[in-house]
């Protein structure tokens, strides 16, 4: 299962970040190898659709679970035509949410 | 930490004078203008030193007057009317151009570059506060990034209350202001187009599931409307936070680049009533 | 003849300047602009006539697509994306460029109508009321407004209610006017947005003249920046609380004797500058 969350900073310490489309960086986790990696936004100054592109790069890394504190709308339309879960994050880190979903203790959004 | 967010709807509501006295009122050191379009706030609070740098918007075309064979087949193709013709010389009109990208596709000479062009600019004041603004050039529209970029200027590990003017309307700059912030407070007008446009933007807010509360400026200018207005939101259960009244003294202060809170008037005492029911409604 | 209203600032008057100037202008035509916020009709008891506003947009043809990206590779609003293999649109964000039709190599992209919003018209006495409104969530309200101008009858004056601010869509609006009337508020917020607007109609080498609203003590603040930049000050409307209240309650405040003469005022001063 490929967990991923929006970051202010790179790395399982960085904090949640208030966006999805305008994240620094996505934190992406593999709850099979227990592995984690960050990637850069690559889309974060797009002036158009910043959260569409998202979006895209959440299903081109088969995103299972997606924890955020916000979505918007264009970004949730073509998320919700997926198998992707989306969870409420919480003013930690992601390492925290990440553990907190994995622990049942996180409110799902959609 | 708490971000506190103004709304209106309508423009000229008074939102940016109550925000002014919020900001004097809760000590606040880290605040915002997103009303990129018309900025007002820094009208007040524009000490210090500042900081300005430039926004960029989508690139638009320019044609190579040297590689150009003035073919014409970019004027056929464009859709925003963005190619001027002067004496059968083709050249874009910057202030059409949407950046598309088809007239330097179909141009068969190669003719058409991509240039970045200043839409606006992000500035922000350091004193004892740090204050973030920005305001967008003529004709330049999409505004939603430069809200975006004037709240990331702001310190996001401040303690205390965050306070940010924010754009009228419900569009896309409106969104961007929204993301982020615990509470909206709504200034409304006693008008029936007041009325409408504050449905239209309570239903923007819901939304975003975020908690909001209403005030009416100048509710004694038709006292009808304003008790419609607090009967629809008794009625939806939504929060009312206070009246506050109709004074010429209000244009005096401003005109003087002051705070309305700083004057023992009827005005100053009710925003700073409206002031205590938002706090609590914080839990401050 | 059209006669464009404008201010920076919302809540500045625009609004009330063009339905009044309508009221008192015989057989004028009114136009209003603001599709994102349109309230200028509710002055006018009609029964009106909708129209829908259509863009075009790409639909594609799945049975010819290749899945090869051109197209979401050229867009630059990300209005096309790669959805689990497939192109798929999301009409909110595409400006109809027609940039996707011309890369695809394909030929799986056609062009098909999207509704973005209508226009609206009606009759009040003997004046033609005309009004758009953009659908909430989209983008762009220009093609209503360019569609809304084509509705300005030349033997006639009309009388054009613009958008707040001075974006693409007050040049729009503003574009054809022979006559642009700025209406202003005497505070340093008013004098500020007044700057913007001022900048957009001397782009633009138009003939303005300035109305001053909510006149009070602080004229001045507006006078002395018409004074440096050569504005002529066509009118005031001063500040009164009956004024603010009729006007609230939508009404039409040139039916009042107490107000008509500021109006008549500002119309006289407007035959000075061009043919009504």
């Amino acid at each position: 299962m490929i967990i991923a969350l929006p970051t202010k900073e790179s790395g399982e310490k960085a904090f949640v970040s208030e966006n999805l489309g305008r994240a620094n960086y996505f934190y992406l986790y593999d709850t099979k190898t227990k592995e984690g990696k960050s990637f850069k936004n690559n889309f974060l100054n797009e002036l158009h659709g910043a959260g569409v592109k998202t979006a895209e790069f959440l299903l081109k890394y088969s995103t299972d679970i997606l924890i955020t504190p916000r979505i918007g709308e264009k970004a949730l339309e073509i998320l919700l035509e997926t198998d992707i879960n989306i969870y409420k994050s919480t003013e930690k880190i992601a390492r925290e949410n990440i553990n907190d979903f994995l622990n049942d203790n996180l409110e799902k959004l959609y | 930490m708490k971000k506190l967010l103004f709304l209106s709807g309508k423009g000229g509501t008074g939102k940016t004078i109550i925000a002014s006295s919020f900001i004097k009122l809760a000590k606040s050191e880290n605040f915002a203008d997103c009303d990129v379009e018309a900025p007002n706030l820094h009208l007040i609070y524009k000490k210090g030193q500042i900081n300005s740098k430039p926004y960029y918007g989508l690139k638009i075309a320019k044609i190579n007057a040297d590689k150009c064979v003035n073919c014409g087949i970019c004027y056929d193709n464009c859709r925003f009317g963005a190619i001027d013709l002067n004496d059968s010389n083709h050249q874009i009109n910057p202030y059409k151009c949407e950046g598309c990208g088809v007239c330097g596709f179909v141009c068969p000479q190669g003719a058409i570059d991509f240039v970045d062009s200043i839409s606006g600019s992000i500035d922000l004041y350091k004193d004892n506060y740090l204050f973030s603004t920005g305001s967008l050039k003529m004709g330049s529209g999409n505004s939603g990034l430069l809200v975006t970029e004037v709240k990331k200027q702001l310190d996001n590990h401040y303690e205390k209350i965050t306070i940010i003017d924010g754009p009228p309307g419900i569009g896309c700059p409106v969104i961007a202001s929204i993301s982020g912030v615990d509470f909206v407070l709504l200034v409304s007008e006693p008008s029936y187009s007041g009325f409408s446009d504050l449905k239209r933007i309570i239903e923007t807010i819901n939304k975003f599931k975020i908690d909001f509360g209403v005030c009416i400026n100048k509710y004694d200018l038709n006292i009808e409307i304003s008790k419609e207005i607090k009967a629809y939101l008794n009625k939806q259960n939504y929060n009312f936070l206070g009246d506050i009244s109709y004074s010429e003294k209000v244009s005096e202060i401003i005109n003087n680049n002051e705070v309305v809170v700083d004057y023992d008037f009827v005005v100053g005492k009710e925003i700073k009533n409206i002031y205590l029911n938002t706090m609590a409604l914080l839990d401050w | 003849m059209q006669i464009a209203i404008l201010s920076g600032k919302g809540g500045a008057g625009k609004t009330l300047v063009a339905v009044n100037l309508v009221n008192l202008i015989n057989l004028s035509t009114y136009i209003d602009c603001d599709v994102e916020e349109p309230n200028g009709k509710l002055y006018f008891s009609s029964e009106y006539n909708k129209k829908d506003i259509n863009v075009l947009v790409p639909k594609i043809n799945y049975k010819k697509c290749t899945h090869c990206n051109k197209c979401v590779d050229f867009c630059r609003y990300n209005a096309l994306i790669d959805f689990l293999g497939k192109v798929k649109l999301l009409p909110s964000l595409c400006h109809s460029c027609g940039g996707c039709k011309l890369v695809c190599e394909f030929d799986a992209i056609t062009e098909v109508k999207e509704p973005i919003g209508y226009i609206y018209q009606g009759d009040y006495k003997y004046h033609q009321i005309y009004g758009g409104e953009l659908k909430i969530g989209k983008e762009s309200g220009i093609e209503i407004i360019s569609q809304l101008i084509s509705k300005a009858d030349k033997e006639k004056i009309n009388i054009i209610d613009c958008p707040p601010g001075n974006g693409c869509s007050v040049m729009e609006s503003i574009e054809q006017a022979d006559y642009c009337i700025l209406v202003s508020e005497p505070t340093i917020f008013g004098l500020e947005n007044l700057k913007l607007v001022h900048e957009l109609t001397t782009l633009y080498n138009k003939n303005i003249g300035l109305i001053i609203n909510k006149a009070n003590d602080y004229n001045n603040i507006i006078e002395d920046f018409a004074k440096t930049k050569d504005i002529s000050i066509i009118g005031y409307i001063p500040f009164d609380k009956e004024l603010a209240k009729l006007n609230s309650n939508q009404q039409l405040v040139s039916d009042n004797n107490k107000f008509k003469p500021y109006f008549i005022k500002i119309i006289e001063q407007i035959k000075q500058e061009v043919d009504l």
